[in-house]
């Protein structure tokens, strides 16, 4: 991994952004250079008693600072725009990679939502941090070379004794460079274990109060809390530590530099102009080992974040966390949805499962499956807790990210290489056992934005849910809120299949439908599908799906029990 | 230690300033070069106490916040249902980490540099008036104007960084979710939707980050200003009293330094506002969130007679405030250790009921009364151990199996939780190990599995009464068979309530409830309505065993 490389990618994601912000930032740091100057004529003048020079110095002084600050103004505003364009960068190449339906985008997906969003969070601010340190890192640089120059015509001496603290902090910083990152990485694991918690606590918020849970809940958060406490501390503390130690190097150089000119002072040729110039420019001139410092404490912390999110993406390859893409976040920039791209609906004549296999780590999983779905069919499987159903639905759909799968499934005889791109509508939809909703209106749950109120008027009514969506306030454009919480249990697994049955797939794949509907509102579902002709696969343990079905599989342990 | 710390970074100038004067005074080598050595000394003590007020500072930060953490989630935690059905678990996460990030930030790293420079600016214009009153009076002129400069800019901002937080919010709560939904969105192809709304959330984000830093971008020009003008000031007073013979050239020098120290703090408290912003605009949102209160009021005292409760409703009544009733007038008796079967459509108001029975919501009229006490007059706390419910949705927690099963409560024995894991089945869990980790969100568990874990809960809590809110749903028949005999033992002794649409785990129980509309239309003995031809219990009966899809599509119709 290289991190420099793809902070670059990062940087360069808004080049012409940018590199504006990065010009300003020039700007703003080598008006100094003059200041500095100014003020060491304005001292020059004052000690040979010349009011009318001081004066006008004082003028200049004036004019400058008003350019760095009109440079700086501007600068920050243009410098807003790259941080969040940064950031949002990464976040949407993780985003993307979590949400891919299979493609060489896919990632695997993440355990526990709420620990996945520090990544998006503060490994995204990491990498920007860094990127921002080394704009810090230049224009200190320029700054810095100027500096150099004047300082070393001005008393050659007086200047080299400066260029130790400088080097010292340098090396000093690089020392620290390991325990940085091993801080900063104790310190996110510490995090992300607190908002794990936080989030599964909320998530379960009523069950604990049902169960009067919150007091040892909140203990073990305690713990957790206090565990970060430490990690935090730790981290925070270096980092100023190594900020105040660069800062500091600017006093330490004032003091050598009067240590080494004490001769020149005294014989005045030292003078009070030339001290003055000294200390002018020495609180511009630490900036530049702090920002060295601080650039190569965030480049550590970079590595760490880039490593962090490279778990998100596919391959686990940090590349896949900078692929270039459009994303039109600006307020200038016109906002035009993407149309959605879907793979190509192939009309299905018979679906063959060859031997497929797949195993968890814990050992749990299938063996060896095989049989055969002919158009318009309805292939039931049933068995015990714990058989493997749902990891079989998965391991044909190429969902089942977490497993080890073998064995190949053909679409009317032709091999289907990348079974996640393949198996989406309208080709095949799923329904899982408990369907995961989206703070947004009934119709984008269904449709996704990509389905017209015809469509979604049907898909409404297969699913048995028309009644509840005629009593919404604002019918389909009903907001369902977080999660769809603001809906039933029943109504959140109707909706989902609305959702799975709107584009007319090819097939449906239906994991158990009695988890949340009642007897009638599963027969009408059965009902329907039958009626509407669809090809189906399904998790099922009611009788009336067994006398449908055209094909009963029934799984024991993980291997398929003659029928 | 601020103290020692500012003492220090003021006497370093007076020493350059003896320096300057020494030195046009004709001193000779040594003299200058020892004071130029104190100088040393004191720039490198100085920034060892620096370091150690950060540590001690950073500390005691998150001690505070920790415990504010714990506060805000417990808060959380006693607000309603609805509070809940409201937010994601991701915007809470905000709240309660995100946002108090920011107030430890204040406290560990702000507060203690706010402080230690006002000590310093006290301490510096102490040194200017004896110096010289007459400058330490426009000192003090000036200081104050800037202070109060920053101050007024100051209003502005904070509003801004309030919404440039709420639309950080909504990104990362809308991430949460999606991330949640990743195998709904992967498997319906709905990747490119998913990520225009992060689009537009992102775009919301920039918009408002550009607002809040043009706030800030004014608060900025007024420091930089002052500094300016500081800096200019000091100058042009240096030249009329150095040329009056009323100041050394080594006095005008500290002047400069001092300007120049002054001007250190300032930038940090311009640099550190954004935190100060943040924290603050964190803070009001905290405090909006713990000023919420629960509709739920805790004030019972009396406690209902031991053993199994029983349930009293008269005339109940319950809606959202909306004149859209989800319950009327629901009148039942449920005697002490009767088994109820509650039955009706998707809506009917049977979950409605639940929630009542567990005080997870309040009556809007009407009387609810367990074991002959009104429910709003028992503690919370003798509530909620009496009565236990399954949910409907089972959420488990990122742990081991004891701790899903005793939801991290330490006191139960291990022997308890592998009994109770036994007790519902979970046999399987409980041989390989109970102190084995579970995923986050139950990985590794299918759902059947996962409510039959539920019901571990509340088979280790022995409750009064128990509510199975379709607890049994997700079961295979198989297990069911299994959890049949668990379920038995679980109703002797106590009060049950199943709410259930699969009519086959009615078979035990005593009585029968039929809601429809929010009404109960039907009750009575289960064996009484199972042989009454004219009941609706009956014909849903007939309905389940027959599995006639057309005859059951036609029945429910009726049911209706």
């Amino acid at each position: 991994m290289n991190v420099w490389k793809l902070s670059w990618k990062v940087s360069q994601h808004e080049a012409r952004t940018f590199w504006l912000g990065w010009v300003l930032f020039i700007l703003f740091f080598t008006i100094p250079v003059g200041i500095g100057w100014a003020l060491g004529r304005a001292f020059d003048a004052l000690s040979n008693d010349d009011s009318g020079l001081v004066y006008r110095w004082a003028v200049a002084l004036i004019v400058l600072e008003t350019a760095r600050m009109a440079s700086i103004h501007w600068g920050a505003l243009v410098w807003t725009r790259v941080w969040i364009h940064m950031q949002t960068f990464l976040r949407a190449n993780l985003l993307a990679a979590q949400v891919a339906s299979g493609g060489p985008e896919a990632g695997q997906p993440v355990g526990s939502a709420g620990e996945a969003v520090t990544h998006f969070r503060d490994d995204a601010e990491d990498v920007a941090k860094f990127v921002d340190g080394l704009v810090d890192v230049s224009a200190g640089l320029v700054f810095t070379l100027l500096a150099a120059f004047v300082l070393s015509a001005t008393n050659l001496a007086a200047a080299m004794v400066l260029i130790a603290p400088l080097v010292i902090v340098a090396v000093a910083t690089k020392a620290l460079d390991s325990r940085i990152k091993l801080y900063r990485s104790a310190d996110r694991q510490a995090t992300g274990a607190v908002t794990g918690l936080v989030g599964d606590v909320m998530a379960a918020a009523t069950t604990v109060k049902v169960n009067d849970a919150a007091e040892p809940l909140l203990a073990q958060l305690r713990t957790l809390v206090d565990r970060r406490r430490v990690t935090a501390v730790r981290d925070r503390v270096l980092e100023e530590g190594v900020d105040a130690f660069s800062r500091g190097a600017a006093d330490v150089g004032l003091g050598l530099v009067l240590v080494v000119g004490a001769g020149a002072l005294a014989s005045g040729q030292f003078d009070v102009g030339e001290l003055a110039l000294f200390v002018a420019y020495l609180g511009w001139l630490s900036f530049l080992p702090r920002m060295v410092g601080r650039a190569l404490a965030r480049h550590k912390q970079a590595g760490v974040a880039f490593d962090r999110m490279s778990g998100l993406v596919a391959d686990t390859d940090t590349a896949n966390t900078v692929i270039d893409r459009s994303l039109p976040i600006g307020i200038d920039q016109t906002r035009v949805r993407p149309p959605i791209v879907r793979p190509e609906r192939v009309v299905i004549d018979r679906l063959d499962v060859v031997g497929l296999s797949a195993h968890y780590e814990s050992g749990a999983g299938i063996s060896d499956i095989s049989f055969s779905i002919g158009r318009g069919d309805l292939v039931i499987i049933t068995g015990p807790v714990g058989a493997g159903k749902s990891t079989l639905l998965r391991a044909l759909l190429g969902l089942a990210w977490q497993a080890e799968v073998s064995g190949d499934v053909f679409w009317n005889g032709t091999l289907i290489e990348d079974r996640a791109a393949f198996l989406v509508p309208p080709n095949a939809a799923f329904l899982p056992q408990v369907p995961q909703l989206i703070s947004d209106s009934v119709a984008d749950n269904i449709g996704f934005g990509d389905a017209d109120a015809g469509q979604l008027e049907r898909a409404i009514a297969l699913a048995v849910m028309d009644a509840d969506v005629a009593e919404m306030p604002a019918g389909v454009e009903t907001m369902i809120g977080p999660r769809g919480l603001r809906l039933s249990g029943g109504q959140r697994q109707r909706l989902a299949g609305a959702r799975a049955v709107v584009h007319q797939p090819e097939l449906v794949v239906l994991d158990d439908l009695s988890s949340a509907l009642d007897v009638e509102t599963e027969l009408r579902l059965w009902h329907n599908l039958a009626e509407a002709g669809m090809t189906v696969l399904a998790v099922s343990h009611r009788a009336v799906a067994f006398d449908q079905a055209d094909l009963l599989l029934r799984l024991e342990a993980g291997r398929l029990e003659a029928t | 230690m601020v103290c020692v710390n500012s003492l220090l970074v003021l006497a370093g100038p007076l020493l350059v300033r003896r320096i300057v004067d020494r030195a046009g005074a004709g001193a000779d080598v040594p003299e200058l070069r020892n004071l130029a050595f104190a100088f040393l000394a004191i720039v490198i003590v100085g920034q060892m106490v620096a370091v150690a007020v950060t540590r001690s500072a950073t500390i005691s930060a998150w001690r505070t916040t920790n415990q504010l953490r714990l506060d805000i989630t417990r808060h959380v935690l006693g607000l309603d249902h609805e509070f809940h059905r409201r937010h994601t678990p991701g915007e809470l996460i905000q709240r309660v980490d995100g946002d108090v990030t920011s107030v430890s930030e204040l406290l560990g790293r702000v507060v203690p540099k706010a402080l230690g420079a006002g000590l310093l600016i006290g301490g510096m214009i102490v040194v200017v008036v004896v110096i010289d009153w007459r400058v330490g009076l426009g000192m003090l002129v000036y200081v104050g104007v800037a202070i109060a400069v920053v101050l007024l800019l100051r209003h502005r901002a904070v509003a801004e960084s309030s919404d440039e937080l709420g639309a950080f919010a909504r990104l990362y709560g809308g991430i949460e979710e999606r991330l949640n939904a990743s195998e709904d969105l992967r498997s319906n192809g709905a990747g490119s939707h998913a990520m225009w709304r992060f689009v537009e959330d992102s775009a919301d984000t920039l918009g408002s980050s550009i607002r809040r830093e043009s706030a800030f971008l004014g608060m900025w020009w007024g420091v930089q200003g002052a500094v300016v003008a500081g800096t200019v000031l000091s100058l042009v007073a240096s030249t009329l009293l150095v040329s009056h013979g009323a100041m050394t050239i080594g006095t005008a020098f500290l002047l400069f330094q001092y300007v120049l120290l002054i001007e250190r703090p300032l930038e940090d408290v311009v640099h550190e506002l954004e935190t100060v912003q943040k924290a603050s605009g964190a803070m009001r949102r905290v405090a909006e969130l713990l000023a919420i209160e629960p509709s739920i009021v805790d004030h019972g005292t009396r406690s209902p007679g031991g053993g199994a409760l029983d349930v009293r409703f008269e005339d109940v009544g319950f809606d959202y405030g909306d004149d859209q009733p989800v319950l009327t007038d629901v009148t039942l008796s449920i005697g002490a250790g009767r088994s109820v079967g509650i039955v009706g459509r998707t809506g009917s108001g049977k979950t409605t009921f639940s929630r009542l029975v567990l005080r997870l919501v309040d009556a809007t009229n009407g009387t609810i009364l367990l074991g002959g006490v009104r429910i709003d007059q028992i503690s919370l706390a003798e509530l909620r151990h009496r009565v236990a419910m399954v949910p409907q949705e089972v959420e488990l927690f990122g742990g081991t199996i004891r701790q899903n099963v005793t939801l991290f409560d330490p006191n139960p024995t291990d022997d308890a939780v592998v009994a109770a894991l036994r007790a519902v089945g979970l046999d399987a869990l409980a041989d390989g190990g109970i102190d084995r980790t579970l995923g986050a969100g139950g990985a590794g568990l299918s759902a059947g599995e996962a409510q039959l874990l539920a019901m571990a809960r509340v088979w280790l809590r022995n409750a009064d009464l128990v509510v199975l809110d379709e607890a049994t749903a997700r079961i295979d028949p198989v297990t069911e068979a299994r959890l049949e005999s668990a379920v038995h033992k679980l109703m002797a002794g106590r009060t049950t309530l199943i709410i259930a649409h699969r009519l086959s785990t009615l078979r035990e129980v005593d009585d029968i409830v039929v809601f429809n509309d929010g009404r109960i239309v039907e009750s009575g003995e289960r064996d009484m309505l199972a042989a009454d031809p004219t009941s609706r219990f009956h014909r849903l009966l007939s309905l389940s065993l027959e599995g006639d899809d057309e005859a059951a599509v036609a029945e429910a119709e009726l049911l209706r």
